[in-house]
């Protein structure tokens, strides 16, 4: 029934080939129950489990040695910690897209992909609130940033962008576990029937809640989910807004401008999708699921890539015309400087990568050849963090005052922490495709349902 | 050991809805009917009244805003005013980014679990999973189950009528 399932002659197809559901929850479960997972697999997560201990070192390094240990100083005090708290948000924020905005549309390609996407926003989440407490000169008092009775009768300053960063953050977090878990509930009852083992079934069961897939219980999830999704996404954007008045709200040069939030949150898509990417394509082929997460899904991620990166690319020129067009000579400074001044390397590179090499995926030969598509997402994840570091360090370095102007240096512990972060995160994206389905079965199953490819 | 019901399973979801609706029809009112995903306009069918859900994330997001906004007005008119060069204390626009976050975590919070209490979830047993023929996954199998409390209910008349609808099997399910 392929010709069903492809809707229109010519399209590519969400699902290829004629699957019944026993064969659906049994492949994909069959990942997680069976635990056979290749050997390349445990190879790839104990390489991610070497980063992960490098991590829990330079953490333990900076807390105790102080944080002179990595190379931020006067005049630059935001350096690697805040770009990566910005960048690891930002690939947050695909996740919950792909999961409640393409829901709220009703595209059916989300299906296979939601799962792991939303994984994704969950563990980038994990990484990116770990930065703003290291980035603190003492992390044991993150807790100062809640309002808790204290001795010192203080509050926090609720009129300062890093406080509503700080709920900003939590709430995205708290929402998106929820959502998560909600997603996963039917998916931990087939999870639940299938496992042989007494400790899976106790497991998964446990986990499931007793679902049991009554019409009452759909009826009232269906209502919730899409409920879930439509808070979910203004949500996203008012996060990535936020995180952008961090900087508008300070009167430094190349910080201060209204374009910031949403250039922020086009960019946090731009390097969100190729986050997926990085991760959907090992994953279709590592488990041979090439029929369910299908070439359509990464013709469509792509397409997403090239339309939040051209608004980047706006956010770019934009920075550039009204730093010019606003007359003011600190404001045109740090952009000349930005782009011929130290960082000028950087902010090529960056172009390059964001600018140059995206626009090959106007191309639908590109965007349907894996190995090249793989490639761009990487070039684009890294392009994007060097834009995250650029904006941080190029306002602070070229301030009010030139006697006063100076970079930040990078040391080892910079690097440790942005590689051991990385490594923590792929570690995490392992163990979540060891644990639990990485593709929603339940909706996978609905798909094929409707579409005539099961009975 | 009593009995709890009747169950049925069938092979697609369209003879599932047509056997509720025939059911229906007969009278029966204690149904309910299980499925791998959702079937939509099922649990119209089954008798399930609109659910007031919508209702309770709203409230979520009202306490949620309410109690945060109120939280910052003490704190800066009440506990700690701090005149800071004549700046209003009540300085809204700046209250009002974290009174949206937390209408949008109260709504989430009351959303989660309104729909787990709703369904009365974490439910760990019910009698439905005695049934052999049910398991939830394996057989992706579409499960209509008629409760002996049902005052239409005769063992062996509903089970012939569950056949003839074009059942699978028919089980009968212990409490």
């Amino acid at each position: 029934m392929a010709e069903a399932i492809a809707g229109k002659p010519g399209a590519l197809p969400v699902l290829r080939g004629r699957h019944d559901l026993p064969e659906i929850s049994g492949r994909i479960s069959a990942i997680v129950l069976d635990g056979r997972l290749p050997r390349y697999f445990w190879t790839a997560f104990f390489a991610c489990f070497v980063f992960v201990l490098i991590f829990l070192y330079s953490i333990t390094y900076l807390i105790s040695v102080g944080v002179g240990a990595y190379g931020v100083n006067i005049p630059v005090v935001w350096g690697t910690m805040i770009g990566n708290f910005v960048w690891w948000i930002g690939i947050g924020h695909a996740g919950t897209l792909i999961s409640a905005v393409l829901l709220l549309l009703r595209q059916p390609w989300r299906a296979s992909i939601n799962r792991f996407a939303e994984a994704m926003t969950l563990f980038a989440v994990a990484m990116a609130g770990l930065f703003p407490i290291l980035h603190l000169g003492r992390p044991w008092f993150f807790y100062w940033l809640l309002p808790l009775p204290n001795t010192h009768m203080h509050w926090p300053q609720w009129r300062s962008p890093l406080v509503w960063d700080f709920a900003a953050i939590a709430t995205y977090a708290s929402v998106s576990l929820m959502f998560w878990y909600m997603g996963l509930l039917p998916d931990l009852a087939v999870l639940r029937d299938r496992a042989k083992s007494r400790p899976a079934q106790l497991f998964y069961g446990i986990l499931a809640l007793g679902w049991r897939g009554s019409a009452f219980h759909w009826a009232r999830y269906q209502t919730v989910y899409f409920l879930m999704a439509a808070l979910a996404t203004p949500l996203v954007v008012s996060v990535h807004s936020i995180v952008s008045l961090d900087f508008t709200f300070a009167i430094t040069p190349g910080f201060h401008s209204t374009i910031f939030p949403p250039y922020f949150v086009a960019g946090a898509l731009l390097s969100g999708f190729a986050m997926v990417l990085t991760i959907a394509i090992p994953l279709r082929w590592a488990f041979s699921v090439q029929d369910l997460i299908t070439l359509r899904h990464m013709d469509n991620a792509a397409k997403l890539m090239i339309a939040a990166g051209m608004i980047v690319i706006y956010g770019y020129a934009s920075e550039a015309f009204f730093a010019w067009y606003s007359g003011e000579t600190y404001e045109r400074t740090m952009m000349w400087q930005r782009a011929f001044g130290p960082y000028a390397p950087l902010f090529w590179t960056m172009l390059a990568c964001n600018g140059a090499v995206l626009q090959l995926l106007w191309f639908r030969r590109v965007r349907l050849n894996m190995p090249v598509l793989f490639a761009i997402a990487l070039i684009i994840n890294v392009g994007m963090w060097i834009e995250r570091y650029v904006i941080v360090v190029t306002g602070p370095s070229r301030d009010y005052l030139p006697s006063s102007w100076g970079e930040q240096s990078l040391r080892w512990l910079d690097f440790g922490i942005l590689f051991g972060s990385i490594g923590t995160f792929f570690a995490l994206v392992f163990l979540f495709i060891r644990v639990l389905p990485a593709i929603t079965i339940f909706e996978v199953e609905e798909l094929a349902g409707e579409r005539g490819g099961a009975r | 050991m009593s009995l709890y019901g009747v169950i049925a399973a069938f092979a697609d979801p369209e003879a599932l809805t047509e056997a509720v609706r025939t059911m229906r029809a007969r009278g029966y009112r204690r149904m309910d009917a299980f499925s791998p995903f959702h079937v939509h306009g099922l649990a119209d069918m089954l008798g399930m009244r609109k659910t007031r859900l919508p209702w309770t994330i709203l409230g979520g997001a009202i306490v949620g805003a309410v109690f945060v906004y109120g939280l910052i007005l003490y704190s800066v008119e009440i506990d700690f005013p701090l005149n800071v060069g004549g700046r209003p204390l009540h300085s809204w626009p700046a209250f009002l980014v974290i009174a949206f976050e937390a209408a949008i975590l109260g709504a989430a919070l009351a959303a989660f679990f309104g729909m787990l209490a709703a369904n009365r979830l974490p439910e760990y047993y019910h009698p439905v999973f005695n049934a052999t023929s049910f398991t939830y996954a394996r057989g992706g199998k579409f499960y209509l189950l008629v409760e002996a409390a049902d005052p239409k209910f005769r063992k062996g008349v509903t089970k012939g009528q569950l056949t003839r609808l074009g059942a699978e099997t028919v089980e009968e399910v212990e409490a």
